[in-house]
């Protein structure tokens, strides 16, 4: 979104919840993510005055750095934003403090444990702390358990765990990884992060269907016929060749953001908004669904991986051309699929899923379609009558858009589609919040409602597995179709649609 | 869901020995009956409720007497309101009110609960003590001191152990006097204390001062008491950095989001920098409440307070804009029909904003509860017109003590203490 001007009767007039004093450390300190995301994050928390005077981060990694070449890493890195508020920054880096530590090595986790005791005397911190695993996910059993093993995670009220995607593998690596983590801790202890979850639009799904009342009663399979949920990309692999090489688009995208995408616009209503009622929910409806031909899944699933585009001025590589990726590879980049979920509410309903990267256009949204009107009585001027699109952008122009048709202007009965605009921009001309502002605040705050728990996170691997299963066992019957970069995707996927007399949406 | 009672029948002891017993109580042996005692907060709560008392010695409302502002209580004061001809938009749990009631004749009497009723708003948040200052219409009335255990109630399953007390002091004002001695050692300097005031701030100033030091943390209400001496304490208060509440500004709140609703798209942004004229109506003749959002409009906009002076039902002050433009502010009075029980609720606010080389802009926010004739009127025709209709509020005051309790905050809220000072000066 665009900033604008701030509104001065706006300042001020947010309910923020009180983050209580507390430690935040962060291990994988030295990685991409700690100066590309979290401290960003935790300074603009510090700028909004949300974070406790009496609050620390402690950066943990295997680097010999000292507190201040800790906070020069920093502020190197976060050089821009620092220019606009530099004495924001200096306050801010005090509160900074690094420890070298090696999660694998018990003596250096002990040695932790004498250091956070340290920090807590120095900034009144009262042995509130908040752990973040931004480390390779193959640490994050040991890692929480040699966490555990220090007794740093024994009091379930004063110590939390934040832990990254990807959580696990398959269904079974994330089982086995949820054992682990939770004899580690309790479950509330555990704050699986998505950032998706961190969006404002995402979380608008939520306040659109249940604090309306005009959205709820056709919110089903008697008004709605399909819905497409759609997250692409235009860049290409860039510097993550090698995670990505062992991924692919569907574990990358598809089994942790666009599944809780699914799960937020197909969930039932919850009882209150209570982070347990919620996640209830969200696990329900994502044990309803099921590949639309769990059998035979190459019916239901398109996989398809970019080649080279552009134009001769600015030509695109394609991925097995990129740096750090096999030149045979078939790892997907991009995947589209059919879904059902099989309960009351939803029972016939598709839902289309489709992520990839190098797209057309960059943008992530979700489309409910209404049935068509029982009887056509107007002459249609784009030749038949549109169905009613409720459109929720969750990114970029953040918003939402109803098409519905109305009379052409003129001396006829003909009627053609419009669309009914709401953008984030435009009502509310403020930036919302960064997705990790907003979940570094809620785990600080002991609020898991938009953490993902143990059985959804299971039930989304489970979901996919005919697919994992398929691709590891017999990868032609699922085969990659090339799709030129820049594009909408393979034609294979557009197929997918048009057997259900369907096109995909072309925003 | 309604409040609860306490725990236990309270124990009615002599004052010297309740700090012992609640010590006792508390004590490790006794733990198991009881529960643990919560490490949260003390609440004070001086609750006269004058108007609800003398209601039921008139006879015109069933006891018992409790504190709370039900809607019998309301119906009895606006019943009040009529019989002793008072000005219809005389609030109806008003002194005015009371002091009409206590010369209706009656000797009823009636169970005294104050203080044994505890709002579930307020029980959710496991207060560690409660303690209620209850004086008595009938002079002569001596000190009773009553104690009792109390554990909130969970909601489902799972229950909480962290438990708290209440302390009722009864009598009339010379008892509550003599039993002031009891209160600093209740009153434990490891835990937040906060001081309630539910009463007129025009009343029983020195145990007010002796009630409400810092770093004690008050919450009152400007709506009740002379409007002059409510602004001025509040403003005292703040300037002396105590941590001060206002359930008169809390009340403000859904005016503060409506007008910055009506200002959050980019488009409109630009009106707010050429306000020419701010006008604020309200009910009856009790101003702060209006003068508190004019007030805070003024230092959200950075306008300076050039000069204010009283008019007939009304206020009129002059501000200038950061560009030097004056901007004219009217707050007028206006008569209702069914007043709400705080007095001088906001009714109305129009502001008028005159680019040099763009269309006039008006907005017009109304409280639900009125109608805003008198700002819709005076040819704004062509004007950008926005209107909005602001919902009327219907927490209990217990909701609204929560509120603040839950927020936690050991300072005043920037916004009221910027616009405190200003809105006492508008007054004077």
């Amino acid at each position: 979104m665009v900033a604008t001007i701030t509104n001065p009767l706006r300042v001020g007039l947010r309910h923020e919840r009180v983050i209580a004093p507390q430690c935040l450390v962060i291990f994988g300190a030295s990685g991409d993510l700690t100066h590309r995301k979290l401290v960003p994050a935790l300074f603009e928390l510090f700028k909004q005055r949300r974070l406790p005077s009496e609050f620390a981060v402690l950066g943990c990694a295997r680097r010999p750095w000292s507190d201040e070449e800790f906070r020069g890493k920093m502020a190197e890195a976060m050089a821009e934003k620092i220019k606009e508020d530099p004495s924001s920054w200096e306050q801010f880096a005090v509160k900074l403090f690094y420890e070298p530590v090696d999660l694998q090595k018990p003596e250096d986790v002990v040695r932790l444990g004498g250091r956070l005791e340290q920090v807590d005397q120095q900034c009144a911190t009262h042995g509130n702390r908040t752990f973040y695993l931004s480390v390779s996910p193959k640490f994050y059993a040991s890692g929480c358990r040699a966490l555990a093993d220090a007794g740093l995670l024994k009091d379930p009220k004063r110590s939390r765990v934040v832990i990254e995607k990807p959580f696990g593998r398959d269904y079974g690596s994330a089982q086995a990884l949820n054992r682990v983590v939770q004899t580690c801790g309790q479950e509330n202890q555990i704050f699986r992060i998505d950032h998706y979850l961190g969006k404002e639009t995402v979380q608008n799904i939520m306040v659109l269907r249940f604090a309306n009342t005009i959205f709820e009663p056709i919110w089903n399979r008697n008004y709605i016929s399909s819905v497409q949920i759609t997250t692409s990309e235009t860049v290409g692999v860039e510097e993550r060749a090698g995670y990505y090489e062992t991924s692919g688009a569907l574990r990358d995208m598809v089994q942790n953001h666009l599944t809780q995408m699914l799960a937020i616009t197909a969930m039932e209503p919850p009882g209150r908004f209570d982070p347990e009622a919620i996640r209830n929910e969200k696990a329900k409806v994502l044990q309803a669904a099921r590949l639309a031909d769990e059998l035979e899944p190459w019916n239901c699933c398109i996989r398809g991986q970019y080649g080279p585009g552009g134009s001769k001025e600015s030509p695109l590589a394609g991925y097995r051309q990129e740096p750090g990726v096999d030149p045979n590879s078939t790892t997907e980049t991009y995947v589209a699929m059919k879904l059902f979920i099989d309960n009351w509410r939803w029972q016939g309903v598709p839902f289309y899923v489709r992520t990839g990267k190098r797209l057309a256009k960059r943008l992530s949204e979700v489309v409910l379609t209404f049935r068509e009107a029982p009887v056509h009585l107007f002459d249609a001027a784009t030749g038949g009558p549109t169905a009613n699109q409720l459109i929720l952008r969750i990114q970029p122009d953040e918003g939402a858009e109803f098409r519905f048709e109305v009379k052409s202007p003129g001396s006829g009965m003909r009627s053609r589609p419009i669309d009914m605009e709401f953008s984030y921009d435009e009502s509310f001309g403020e930036p919302s919040d960064e997705g990790y502002v907003r979940l570094l605040a809620d785990a600080m705050l002991g609020d898991p409602t938009l953490f993902t728990r143990s059985d959804e996170v299971e039930a989304a691997w489970r979901l996919y597995t005919p697919l994992l299963e398929l691709i590891e066992d017999s990868p032609w019957q699922l085969p990659i179709h090339p799709y030129e970069s820049r594009t909408w995707g393979p034609a294979a996927a557009d197929a997918l649609l048009a057997r259900d007399g369907l096109l995909w949406r072309r925003p | 869901m309604s409040p609860q009672l306490t725990l236990q029948t309270p124990l009615e002891l002599a004052p010297s020995e309740v700090p012992t017993y609640l010590e006792q109580l508390w004590s490790t042996e006794q733990q198991g009956n009881t529960g643990s005692g919560a490490n949260t907060f003390c609440l004070l709560i001086w609750q006269p409720t004058w108007a609800e008392q003398q209601l039921v010695r008139s006879g015109r409302l069933q006891g018992p007497i409790t504190g709370q502002q039900t809607d019998e209580l309301i119906a009895a004061g606006r019943q009040a309101v009529s019989d002793a001809n008072l000005p219809h938009s005389t609030p109806p749990l008003s002194d005015d009110v009371s002091s009409a009631v206590s010369r209706f004749e009656g000797d009823h009497n009636a169970e005294d609960l104050r203080g044994q009723y505890i709002d579930p708003a307020l029980s959710a948040l496991m207060p560690r003590r409660l303690i209620t200052l209850a004086p008595t219409i009938d002079a002569g009335h001596s000190l009773e001191t009553l104690v009792a255990a109390y554990c909130p109630l969970p909601e489902e399953g799972g229950g909480t152990t962290a438990c708290g007390d209440v302390v009722v002091l009864r009598g009339d004002d010379t008892a509550l006097q003599d039993g002031m001695g009891i209160l600093e050692p209740l009153l434990p300097p490891s835990m937040p204390a906060w001081v309630w005031w539910n009463g007129s701030l025009d009343e029983s100033p020195k145990l007010m001062e002796r009630l409400t030091r810092s770093p004690r943390r008050l919450i009152i209400d400007t709506s009740v008491g002379d409007p002059h001496h409510c602004l001025e304490l509040l403003r005292s208060r703040v300037e002396a950095g105590q941590a001060v509440n206002d359930l008169n500004w809390l009340r403000l709140r859904s005016w503060r989001e409506t007008l910055a609703m009506v200002f959050d798209p980019p488009e409109r942004r630009d009106a707010l920098s050429h306000v020419t004229q701010m006008d604020i109506d309200v009910e009856g003749h009790h101003p702060a409440q209006g003068l508190l959002l004019a007030a805070w409009i003024a230092d959200r906009l950075s306008w300076e307070l050039v000069g204010s002076e009283a008019i007939e039902n009304g206020i009129a002050a002059r501000f200038n804009r950061p560009d030097g433009t004056e901007v004219g502010f009217r707050l007028m009075s206006v008569p209702v029909g069914q007043p709400s029980v705080h007095a001088g609720q906001m009714v109305g606010l129009r502001l008028i904003s005159q680019p040099e080389n763009g269309q006039g802009v008006c907005v017009i926010l109304c409280a639900e509860s009125g109608g805003c004739m008198r700002l819709e009127a005076g040819g704004m025709a062509s004007m950008e017109l926005h209107e909005d209709v602001v919902p009327v509020q219907h927490a209990s005051p217990e909701m609204d003590v929560a509120r603040l309790l839950g927020g936690g905050h050991d300072s005043t809220t920037p916004l009221l203490a910027a616009a405190a000072p200003l809105a006492a000066r508008l007054l004077t």
